[in-house]
C-alpha cells in the first residue's frame, strides 16, 4: 500500500514530498571516502611509524615486497585510492553536467566488495603469521585493528551506495539506518584503545536523545507544549534509584527497572495530562512548567523519606548479568542503550504512522474538526502524554544506572529546556531530525562548550594572539550557546531536518511575504 | 419516526440569545436545509447538534435518543457527521490522511497494533487506505490523495472535507455553507453530489445561502431570523412567505418597492 500512495504522490502537481533524495547517498559516499582515508592514515598518526603499525601500504613500502601480502595490500591501495576519489569525480563530472553510468557503478561495486575480503584476508594472514615476510615485523599492536574496521567499514559502505545507488536514492531514510547501524554495533569493537570516555559519551548522547524523542511526541506529534519534561525524567531515574540500591535495600534488575520507570513515569504523564486537558498553547505551557518546578522540589524535600533529600539517592546497582559486568566497561551501557533507542525509535515511528498518530496530528491541527471527526480529544491527548512520559522514564531509569547517583540538581529546568531546544532545534514532528539534533546538540554541550577554553588556549598559541587565551570561555557558556541556537534558528526555521509539514508551511509563508512586497503592502 | 429532532432548543451565550427556541425534525432520507440572513443562529445550532456547544435548554433527539450534552466524538459515533463554513480540514497532513482520520473510531487498531505493526494492524490500515482513496476517486480528488489539504484548491477542500465526513459513516450529514466561495460549474458538481448522497440514503441538513441550490435539492427548508425560527414548509411555500421575504430584504422592503 505504501508502494501505492507513493505512485500517487509522485503525480501530485508541484514541488511534492518523498522520501527520495540525494543527500544521503552523498553523505555516504563521503563518509566511505573519509573512512577509508582515516583507516589508511590512523597508523601513521597514532604510534611512531617505524614501529611498524597497521597493515596499510605504507608497511608494504617499507618492508620487502615480497608475498602475498605486498600484493594484497597494493591491491587494496589502488581500490581505495579509487574509492577515495570517486565522490570528488563524481561531483565533478555533475557539475559538467555528466554522469558516470551504470559500468562505472558496477566497477566500484565490486572493488568495494573486493576491498572488504582482502581487508578481511590481509587482517587474517597479520593476526596468523604475524611477522616477515609479509609485512615486516609487527608488534601484536591493537592500532592496527582499529584502522582494519574503519578500512572495512569504508569499503562496505562504498560498495553499498555504488552497488545499490537506486535504493539509496529511492529510500533514503533506510539506506542511511542501514549504513549506519553496523557502525553503531561495532563501535566499542572498533576502537579497541579508544577512551572510554567515547562511550560514556555516546551513553548521555542516547539518555538526551531518548527524551528527545519522547518529548516529540508530545510537543511534535501532539502540538501540546511541554516545558516540565525533566519531571519525568527525573520520576524515571528515581524509580530506577529507590529500587537498585541501598537506600530501601532493593535491588531488582536493571531490565525491569526501565519497564517500570517508564510505566511510573506514563502514569505520571497522565496525571499531569488530566487536569490539563482543556488548556492549550500557553497555559498549558505554564502548568507543565509549574510541574517540572514541583518534582525536583519534592525529591529535595525528601518526601515519605524516598528521595534522600538533596544528596539524592548514591550507590545505585550496576548489573552484572554473567560476562556483561555494567560496571567494568561503559560498552554493555552502550549496547543495551543502543537496543533500547533502536526499539523506541521504530516503535515510535511505527505509532506516527499508525491510527493514533493520525490522531494526533489531527488533534494539533484543528482540535475542534478533530472531535467532530470522532476523535476522542480526551484519551488522545492522554496518551501523548503517557507515551511521551514513557520514554522519558525509561531514559530516567538508564540514568540512574549509568550515572549511579541521582540527585535533584539533574532535573532542574535547564534540562527540560536543553531537551526541548533538541526538538526545535532538530526539527518539530520529525524523528529523523529530532535524533539529529540531539546528536548535534549533547556534542555542543557535553563536548564543545565545555572544551572551549582548551581549544582557545592552543590556538592563541598557534597563531600568537595571547589575548584569545585569556578569554575565560567557560564563563560564556550559555551565551554562546544561546547565540549558537538563534543562529541556528535564523538560518534554518524549520529545524535541521524539518517535517515536511513545516518545510510546507515555510515555503508558503515565505511565498506570501513575497507577494506582499511585490504587491506593496509589506 | 423521526431521524433528527430538535425540541425547542435554545443557546444562549450571556446576554446574547442565539438560537431561541427552534423546534424541527428530520425524516430519513430527507434533504432539509436552514436559512436565514447572517447571524440567524445556523451555525449554532449545528454546533449545539453536533456537541461543541452545550444547549442551554431544550432537547436534541437522534432516532428518538437523547443526544444533548454528549461531547463531540460520541455524536460523531452515534451517526452526525459535519463540515465547517469556513473550511476546517486538517491542513498539514495529506488528503488521505485526511479522510482516514474520519475513520478513525471506527477503527479497531490499538496503540500496542500500530507500534508493533501488527497483521491486524497492516491488514486494517490496507483496507481502510484502500477506502480512502476510492473515496476520493469517487469525489474525483485522487489527484491530490498524497498533497497536503492545503495545498488543494479551494473547491475541492470542500469536498475533501464531505469526504471526511463520509468516512466517518454518518446517517446524517451536515453541511455548512458547502457552496460558499465555488464557482458555478462546481455548484452544479455539488448539487449532484447532494442528490447522490440523497439516492444513497443519507438525511442531510443543509446551511446555505445559494437559493437555487437550496430550492433545487431541498424537500423542506426551515428559516431562522435573530435566532427564532420564522418559517418551515417547501420551497415553494417558503419562497412566498412575506416574514422571510421580510428578513431578508428588511421591514417595510415590500413598501419600498411598491413606492417605486
Amino acid at each position: 500500500m505504501r508502494k501505492r500512495l507513493a505512485a500517487f504522490i509522485r503525480t501530485e502537481p508541484e514541488g511534492g514530498p518523498s522520501s527520495a533524495g540525494t543527500s544521503v547517498f552523498w553523505i555516504l559516499a563521503s563518509s566511505a571516502s573519509g573512512l577509508l582515508i582515516i583507516g589508511w592514515l590512523l597508523p601513521w598518526f597514532v604510534g611512531p611509524y617505524d614501529a611498524g603499525v597497521g597493515y596499510s601500504a605504507q608497511d608494504a613500502l617499507v618492508s620487502s615486497p615480497t608475498g602475498i601480502g605486498t600484493i594484497l595490500i597494493y591491491i587494496l591501495a589502488v581500490a581505495m585510492v579509487i574509492l577515495f576519489v570517486s565522490p570528488f569525480a563524481e561531483a565533478f563530472m555533475r557539475f559538467r553536467g555528466r554522469t558516470f553510468g551504470p559500468r562505472a557503478d558496477r566497477i566500484r561495486l565490486y572493488l568495494g566488495i573486493a576491498g572488504v575480503v582482502l581487508t578481511g584476508v590481509v587482517w587474517l594472514l597479520y593476526r596468523v603469521l604475524g611477522e616477515e615476510p609479509l609485512f615486516g615485523s609487527l608488534q601484536p599492536g591493537e592500532i592496527s585493528d582499529s584502522a582494519i574496521w574503519l578500512t572495512m567499514y569504508g569499503f562496505a559502505l562504498a560498495a553499498l551506495v555504488y552497488g545499490a545507488r537506486p535504493w539509496v536514492i529511492g529510500r533514503q531514510t533506510l539506506a542511511f539506518g542501514t549504513a549506519v547501524l553496523p557502525f553503531g554495533i561495532f563501535l566499542p569493537l572498533m576502537f579497541h584503545q579508544a577512551p572510554d570516555f567515547l562511550l560514556w559519551a555516546a551513553g548521555s548522547l542516547a539518555i538526551y536523545m531518548l527524551l528527545a524523542l519522547g518529548l516529540n511526541v508530545v510537543v511534535g506529534f501532539a502540538g501540546l507544549l511541554d516545558l516540565g519534561y525533566a519531571a519525568f525524567f527525573a520520576i524515571g531515574a528515581y524509580a530506577c534509584a529507590s529500587f537498585a540500591s541501598p537506600i530501601h535495600n532493593i535491588h531488582w534488575p536493571l531490565w525491569i527497572l526501565i519497564f517500570l520507570g517508564a510505566a511510573i513515569a506514563s502514569l505520571f504523564g497522565a496525571i499531569l495530562g488530566a487536569p490539563t486537558l482543556r488548556l492549550r498553547g500557553d497555559y498549558l505551557a505554564i502548568v507543565t512548567l509549574g510541574f517540572g518546578e514541583i518534582v525536583p522540589d519534592l525529591a529535595t524535600n525528601n518526601v515519605f523519606n524516598l528521595t534522600g533529600g538533596p544528596n539524592g539517592i548514591s550507590g545505585i546497582d550496576q548489573p552484572h548479568w554473567g560476562f556483561m559486568d555494567f560496571s567494568e566497561s561503559p560498552r554493555w551501557y552502550y549496547w543495551s542503550l543502543l537496543l533500547v533507542s533502536i526499539a523506541v525509535i521504530v516503535l515510535l515511528y511505527n505509532i506516527e504512522r499508525s491510527r493514533v498518530g493520525r490522531a494526533w496530528v489531527a488533534l494539533r491541527e484543528d482540535e475542534v474538526a478533530a472531535a467532530a471527526t470522532g476523535i476522542n480529544t480526551t484519551t488522545t491527548k492522554l496518551l501523548a502524554f503517557a507515551i511521551g512520559a514513557s520514554v522519558s522514564g525509561l531514559a530516567g531509569a538508564f540514568y540512574g544506572s549509568l550515572v549511579t547517583v541521582v540527585t535533584p540538581d539533574d532535573f532542574s529546568f535547564s534540562v527540560s529546556i536543553a531537551v526541548l531546544s533538541i526538538v526545535v532545534l532538530g526539527g518539530i514532528g520529525n524523528i529523523a531530525g529530532v535524533i539529529l539534533g540531539a546528536v548535534i546538540l549533547t556534542f555542543v554541550i557535553f563536548w564543545a562548550l565545555p572544551n572551549m577554553d582548551a581549544w582557545s588556549t592552543t590556538l592563541s598559541s598557534t597563531v600568537h594572539i595571547p589575548a584569545l587565551a585569556n578569554i575565560n570561555f567557560s564563563s560564556y557558556t550559555y551565551i554562546i550557546y544561546g547565540l549558537a541556537l538563534i543562529l541556528m534558528m535564523l538560518l534554518r526555521p524549520g529545524g535541521l531536518l524539518p517535517s515536511r509539514a513545516r518545510r510546507i508551511e515555510l515555503e508558503s509563508a515565505g511565498e506570501s511575504e513575497s507577494l506582499a512586497a511585490v504587491q506593496g503592502i509589506a | 419516526m423521526a431521524l433528527l429532532e430538535l425540541d425547542s432548543v435554545t443557546k444562549r451565550f450571556g446576554g446574547l440569545l442565539a438560537v431561541s427556541n427552534v423546534s424541527f425534525s428530520l425524516d430519513r432520507g430527507e434533504i432539509l436545509s436552514m436559512i436565514g440572513p447572517n447571524g440567524a443562529g445556523k451555525t449554532t445550532a449545528f454546533n449545539c447538534v453536533t456537541g461543541l456547544f452545550p444547549i442551554t435548554s431544550g432537547q436534541i433527539r437522534l432516532d428518538g435518543v437523547s443526544i444533548s450534552g454528549l461531547p463531540p466524538h460520541r455524536i460523531t459515533k452515534l451517526g452526525i457527521a459535519r463540515t465547517f463554513q469556513n473550511i476546517r480540514l486538517f491542513a498539514f497532513m495529506t488528503a488521505v490522511d485526511n479522510v482516514m482520520v474520519g475513520a478513525h473510531w471506527w477503527m479497531k487498531e490499538r496503540v500496542w497494533d500500530g507500534a508493533f505493526q501488527t497483521k491486524r494492524a497492516r491488514s486494517e490500515e490496507r483496507s481502510v487506505q484502500q477506502r480512502a482513496l476510492s473515496l476520493l476517486d469517487q469525489l474525483g480528488l485522487s489527484r491530490y490523495a498524497g498533497s497536503y489539504a492545503r495545498e488543494m484548491p479551494y473547491g475541492l477542500q470542500r469536498k475533501l472535507e464531505i469526504a471526511r465526513a463520509l468516512a466517518t459513516q454518518p446517517r446524517l450529514l451536515l453541511l455548512d455553507e458547502p457552496a460558499a466561495g465555488l464557482n458555478s460549474h462546481e455548484k452544479v458538481e455539488l448539487m449532484q453530489l447532494i442528490a447522490r448522497l440523497r439516492d444513497e440514503g443519507l438525511t442531510i441538513l443543509l446551511i446555505e445561502h445559494d437559493m437555487r441550490l437550496v430550492m433545487e435539492v431541498s424537500h423542506r427548508i426551515v428559516v431562522l431570523d435573530h435566532g427564532e425560527k420564522i418559517a418551515e414548509g417547501s420551497p415553494a411555500e417558503v419562497r412566498t412567505n412575506p416574514r422571510v421575504i421580510e428578513a431578508y430584504l428588511g421591514t417595510g422592503a415590500s413598501e419600498a418597492t411598491r413606492s417605486a
